[in-house]
């Protein structure tokens, strides 16, 4: 299993995530390499069928970041997608994906450490994970 | 579909080649469907780069363009551009960040290389999908909104203005100037910072194109870039600014002394104020923080602080005013009221509440004494009659209020005399006889028509009289019995009537031993009473325990209780009468039974008895006195609840019956005093509506907001003024007033006790002076709403509170001052006039002045403030001036002096012998060692410089506290969608590149919210900022970036899920088509909707299903 690399799919919002993973990267600190990083508007916008898409296509695990509640830069987007996860981890566990496969985190734009420490984690539990069964 | 997609990647100089093989990632592209060319560039934003891709574009026809550089937030835009010069659409174009999410944070050159592949395979599957976009064209709207005017909105606001633009400049404080125009002197230059800041207040002032809203807050923002729509609340003032001249005559009579928070706290200011001299406006604001408890908790609503504010003045006559504008009875509420007013009062949270009772006996005893004035009649203004029926308090207080509303009222009352209980129920020794006629006199004298003497029972007569409305306030007239045997021999007597007998003056005759059967005030009246008239042994027996803090606690008040006591009334509590002995048919004694429970859970009267031996007490007469009620027999046609109080709406008090209405005892059940003045108040409004023919129910219950917090931290505890009282002696042989009342002195110093809880007391006498009527008391917010075009957000900064830094002793030790506070000290209009002096009043003759008092510490703030440095040394410099002999000491963890000319002022300051400590300074300790450390307070410090641990005793000590982003800066960053960092502070756009733009276009920050900085920085963001909005205004138009929604209405099955996920409401049903629409210029593109549609007719433009779909497939390879 020490081989294993896993994919990762993350989807990150515009004005908080997609902007705390560029101030990692300004600061210049190291995290796995594992995230891979689609920008999206407002989590809001994300649907489960691009969660489901991603296990799909063979991602090992999948990682919501949207502003943190009550931060949302259109007022309540990440309110919604916090709605769609608990069912739609129901459906992955129908599926035969452990649904600790999909994380939700939120990361504010000043939040570059932290948005690194959640990558790291989150890298280190899929491996843990081993690939979809 | 084929396309000819052209990728490009950059070096970025080393800092992408530096760690990913860009060879590699060139050769991978040029293999991915449909790239027609990859290359790369050492730096793909120079001119050479840019020219590479638009040849690209031009020569070899390409139709999409990949560029893996760095984050789309820097260099999106470029590119774009570039696109749209060589003719494709901008929206054709995708960048794949390599830098920021790639090669500056994955440690392996390898596997920085495979994710840069994969970035990049992202992008170009996602480009293919890519359609063309036209952003939208919106007109900028030229005016401009500045949030906060200290000296960054200031400047920006003139600078817009001067260049003849409209500006609308929003204060939250009563005055423009922020924290600058609290400053005294500013470093380097030691300029007085009023004489630069005052000038530039007074042109805002004078401004033909600036509107300034003082004393306003933004509520609410919508819209967007050259179109926002603002919400501004102007929070009332009380003062018509276009009336008031400033004179200050309010201010002088005003009674109320308030923290002076532009003085830091170290003065106090009236309620009505300015905040300082050169305030811009010039005006004067009232400062209400809603309604004071005692006024909230008082049913009449009877403005206790008002009264108490004037008392503390020595204004009695005024006090006395002020509780005659609500109700008539002073002297008797002084007396018998059930204060819940002391009940809710905040200084109780001190250590007791205010003698509010007895402060307001005062003010009517002092009017007694002094002889009052033959009151006016009140003109008749209303010719409809009102008829009172029941001259207790309910009546007169509704006679009272409707006299002076105008009407001819007249009240009918059964008895010889008028009061009421107030007359036959209560005893002189409680209620002098003499207070409650100089009472009812004064309400006679308005012109109040009693008529005592004169028992009516039927309404339709009182109609036929020609009275147009009745109030019926019969009270409660009949006594309640226990039903147990033999109630009713020869020597068993009810309250109401032996009270009645006495207080007409009718002897009773008692014989030696009485028992008296009750809890209630009405219970120990009667026995204190009975030992008045001479009765050996009175003894009271009540269900309810004497412990008066438990749930069946007796009812009668605890001062009532103790006094019976004292003069000798035998309580005994938790005892039920049983029985009524006899002996020759005449009254011998009363068995008695435990009573284990008087109230359920829920608190109502539903007693428990218990086994157990109970006494038999011996007596010759038994007074019960366990409750009245309302005599039902009368007024007929009046709807009656079966215990026979009278039916009625609860809020008007209207009865079955058109125009008739009740209240009092005869509604509500044997109550209070209080409760029946404020049922007759009430009574007063709907009889008055109903007469104007108002709706009676509309805006009741009036619902009064309490004030919310008091401040109690600078309060110092002082007793509560005790009332004298008559020596036992005679209250035992005569019914001579049992309290004495306070004198002038104790009066006023117990009003001084007063936290004036609501600031204003609107005790209005500020109203009575103001020459040019401009103080409106009534005055309410207003809510205005305007339109600009961009925004610019100066909200600045708070100082740091050092009173978590323990070890530094603020708020402990009386000379600790903050550096705010050092400024107004040392400010020549501050609280001293400029004279630096300690507590005491004597000048300090050593100062320590202690950098970064919350700065540079993890602990709170990890930031440098920027400034402490600074004015630290202006510190020691204007403490040199004015104490030429005092030691100075700076300690200081590292001189930060790296602005132009700061460098020099240091050096000038190392030469005015002020002694420099390398160290952060420990502890400022009150415990002394050495002799030389006798009365002063220590510094304990390493002095890193010699390596020794020393302690320096010194006067005074002085906190350069940091500078901290506004407790409500998370609220204004919501409001106009701004970014905080983890201080606090907005983000800007870039913090080198876009210093005062944000993420949101249109909105533009300056100054301290951005981050601490000092004047000359905060005036050149301002600067930039405003040429920020000038430049969109010259330009005319905004392109707004096409990322909206669209729907198509084919698709569209009209389910309106969208509808609710949309938070601007941009998306609308259309009922004839039975399909939603997407106002586009709403819509900020968030894609929400698009996310729920069901039938997938929503189109999220650049971020469509298509699009991502394709970049999760290009991700996962």
């Amino acid at each position: 299993m020490n081989n294993f690399e896993p994919k990762i799919v993350g989807f990150l919002c515009n004005w908080c995530s997609y902007r705390g993973a560029d101030l990692a990267g300004t600061s210049r600190l190291t995290y796995a390499p594992n995230l891979r990083v689609i920008r999206v508007m407002c989590s809001g916008r994300i649907e489960p069928l691009f969660v489901i898409k991603a296990f799909k296509e063979g991602a090992d695990g999948v990682l919501i970041c949207g502003c943190h509640p009550g931060d949302c830069h259109y007022s309540e987007g990440n309110y919604k997608v916090m709605r769609r996860v608990p069912p739609l981890k129901k459906m992955l566990e129908q599926f035969g994906i452990e649904p600790e496969r999909l994380r939700v985190e939120w990361v504010s734009a000043a939040e570059g450490e932290r948005f690194a420490e959640i990558v790291n984690d989150f890298t280190r539990k899929i491996s843990e994970l081993g690939p979809i069964k | 579909m084929t396309q000819k997609i052209g990728v490009y990647i950059c070096h970025c100089g080393i800092n992408i080649a530096g760690q990913v093989d860009i060879e590699e990632v060139v050769k991978f592209a040029s293999t991915l469907k449909d790239v027609a060319v990859a290359r790369d560039y050492k730096f793909m934003c120079s001119d050479p780069g840019q020219d590479l891709i638009s040849r690209d574009i031009s020569e070899l026809g390409l139709d999409r363009v990949v560029v893996a550089s760095c984050s789309p937030l820097m260099h999106e835009l470029t590119f774009r551009r570039v696109c749209a010069k060589a003719g494709l659409n901008p929206y054709l174009f995708q960048m794949a960040n390599i830098r920021e999410h790639c090669s500056w944070v994955t440690a392996d050159r390898l596997k920085a290389t495979e994710k840069a592949k994969v970035i990049v395979s992202a992008a170009v599957t996602r480009v293919i999908y890519h359609t063309p976009l036209e952003p939208q064209k919106v007109a900028v709207n030229p005016d401009v909104l500045i949030v906060g005017a200290g000296i960054g909105g200031i400047q920006a606001a003139l600078d817009i203005a001067n260049a003849g633009k409209k500006v609308y400049l929003v204060e939250k404080e009563p005055s423009i100037g922020g924290q600058m125009a609290k400053l005294d002197k500013t470093f380097p230059t030691l300029d007085c910072a009023a004489c630069i800041l005052t000038p530039k207040m007074s042109q805002v002032g004078q401004h033909e194109n600036i509107t300034l809203l003082s004393y306003s807050e933004v509520t609410d923002v919508s819209g967007y870039v050259g179109n926002f729509k603002v919400k501004v609340k102007k929070k009332a003032r009380f003062v018509d600014l276009a009336k008031c001249s400033g004179c200050g005559e309010c201010t002088k009579v005003c009674p109320v002394e308030r923290y002076n928070e532009f003085d830091e706290g170290l003065s106090s200011r009236k309620a009505i104020y300015i905040p300082f001299p050169q305030s811009v406006p010039n005006k004067f604001v009232i400062d209400k923080s809603g309604s004071s408890p005692c006024r909230v908790a008082c049913p009449a609503g009877v403005n206790a602080q008002g009264y108490i504010a004037l008392i503390s003045q020595g204004k009695f006559r005024e006090a006395l005013e002020v509780v005659r504008r609500n109700i008539p009875f002073v002297g008797v509420c002084g007396r018998v009221c059930n204060h819940p007013c002391e009940i809710d009062c905040e200084r109780a949270k001190v250590e007791e509440s205010i003698s509010i009772r007895a402060l307001k006996a005062f003010i009517a005893d002092y009017e007694l004494k002094a002889g009052r004035e033959k009151a006016t009649p009140v003109e008749r203004t209303k010719e409809d009659k009102v008829v009172i029926v029941g001259a207790g308090p309910a009546g007169l207080a509704c006679a009272y209020d409707l006299v002076r509303k105008g009407y001819p009222v007249t009240v009918l009352e059964a008895l010889p005399m008028a009061g009421g209980l107030l007359h036959y129920g209560i005893p002189e020794y409680r209620l002098p006889k003499e207070v409650l006629d100089n009472e009812l006199n004064y309400i006679k004298e308005l012109g109040v028509e009693i008529k005592t003497n004169t028992p009516v029972t039927d309404i339709a007569r009182l109609f036929e009289q020609g009275y147009k409305s009745i109030f019926l306030s019969t009270g409660c007239q009949e006594s309640m019995k226990i039903n147990i045997p033999n109630e009713d021999a020869r020597g068993v007597l009810y309250a109401l009537d032996f009270l009645k007998q006495v207080n007409s003056g009718q002897k009773v005759s008692l014989g030696q031993r009485v028992i008296v059967i009750g809890g209630g005030s009405v219970a120990i009246d009667c026995a204190r009473v009975a030992t008045r008239l001479g009765a050996k042994e009175v003894h009271l027996v009540c269900l309810e325990s004497r412990d008066l803090t438990c749930k069946d606690r007796m009812l009668a008040q605890d001062m009532e209780i103790e006094e019976a006591e004292e003069e000798g009334v035998l309580i005994h509590p938790c005892l039920g009468a049983k029985g009524i002995l006899l002996k020759d048919g005449k009254v011998s004694g009363l068995e008695t039974v435990i009573c284990t429970s008087v109230r359920d859970e829920s608190g109502r009267f539903a007693p428990k008895y218990g086994q157990g031996s109970a006494p038999t007490i011996n007596a010759d007469t038994i007074i019960i006195a366990i409750g009245q009620k309302a005599v039902a027999k009368d007024f007929a046609e009046v709807e009656r609840l079966p215990y026979g109080t009278i039916k009625v709406d609860a809020t008007t008090l209207q009865t079955n019956i058109d125009g008739v209405f009740a209240g009092g005892d005869v509604v509500a059940g044997p109550s209070d005093v209080i409760a029946c003045i404020a049922a007759g108040k009430e009574a007063a409004i709907s009889i008055d509506r109903y007469l104007s023919g108002l709706d009676l129910s509309e805006g009741r219950p009036r619902v009064i907001e309490r004030v919310k917090e008091v401040p109690k931290e600078r309060v110092s505890p002082q007793p509560r003024a005790m009332m004298p009282l008559l020596g036992l002696k005679e209250r035992r042989d005569s019914f001579a007033e049992v309290a004495l009342g306070f004198d002038e002195k104790t009066a006023m110093e117990e009003a001084k006790r007063c936290l004036n809880c609501a600031a204003c007391s609107e005790c209005l006498e500020c109203v009575k002076v103001c020459e040019p009527k401009a103080i409106n008391h009534e005055m309410q917010d207003e809510m205005v709403e305007i339109d600009v075009g961009s925004i610019i957000v100066t909200t600045g900064l708070v100082p740091f509170d050092p009173t978590p830094l323990v070890q530094y002793g603020y708020g402990r030790f009386d000379n600790v001052y903050t550096s705010l506070e050092f400024e107004r000290l040392n400010h020549a209009a501050g609280p001293t006039g400029g004279k630096i002096l300690l507590k005491d009043g004597k000048e300090p003759k050593s100062v320590a002045i202690i950098h970064c008092a919350g700065s540079r510490d993890e602990n709170y703030h990890p930031y440098c403030s920027r400034v402490c440095c600074m004015y630290s040394l202006k510190f020691g410099h204007l403490l040199r001036e004015k104490v030429p002999d005092a030691q100075i000491y700076e300690f200081y963890i590292d001189m930060r002096c790296f602005g132009k000319k700061y460098e020099e002022f240091y050096g000038r300051m190392l030469k005015e012998d002020i002694r420099f400590i390398r160290g952060r300074a420990a502890e400022v300790l009150d415990f002394t060692i050495y002799k030389s450390e006798l009365g002063k307070l220590v510094i304990q410090c390493e002095d890193t410089l010699i390596g020794k641990i020393r302690r320096i005793p010194v006067d005074m000590v002085i906190l350069s506290v940091a500078l901290e982003a506004r407790n409500d800066a998370r609220q204004v960053a919501k409001l106009f969608s701004i970014s905080q960092d983890a201080d606090g502070f907005f983000i800007e756009r870039h913090p080198k590149l876009d210093p005062v733009r944000t993420m949101t276009d249109g909105v533009f920050i300056a100054g301290c919210c951005q981050g601490p900085k000092d004047i000359p920085d905060t005036v050149a963001q301002a600067q930039a900022a405003a040429a920020c909005a000038l430049s969109m205004i010259s330009k005319g138009v905004m392109e707004i970036e096409p990322i909206t929604s669209r729907i198509d209405e084919k698709r569209c099955a009209g389910c309106r899920t969208c509808e609710a996920m949309c938070p601007y409401s941009a998306i609308e049903y259309k009922t004839e088509d039975k399909v939603c629409q997407i106002n586009e210029a709403i819509c900020k593109g968030c894609g929400s909707c698009a996310a729920v549609c069901p039938a997938g007719a929503i189109t999220s433009h650049h971020f469509t299903r298509e699009q991502i779909m394709a970049e999760v497939e290009g991700v996962v390879i």
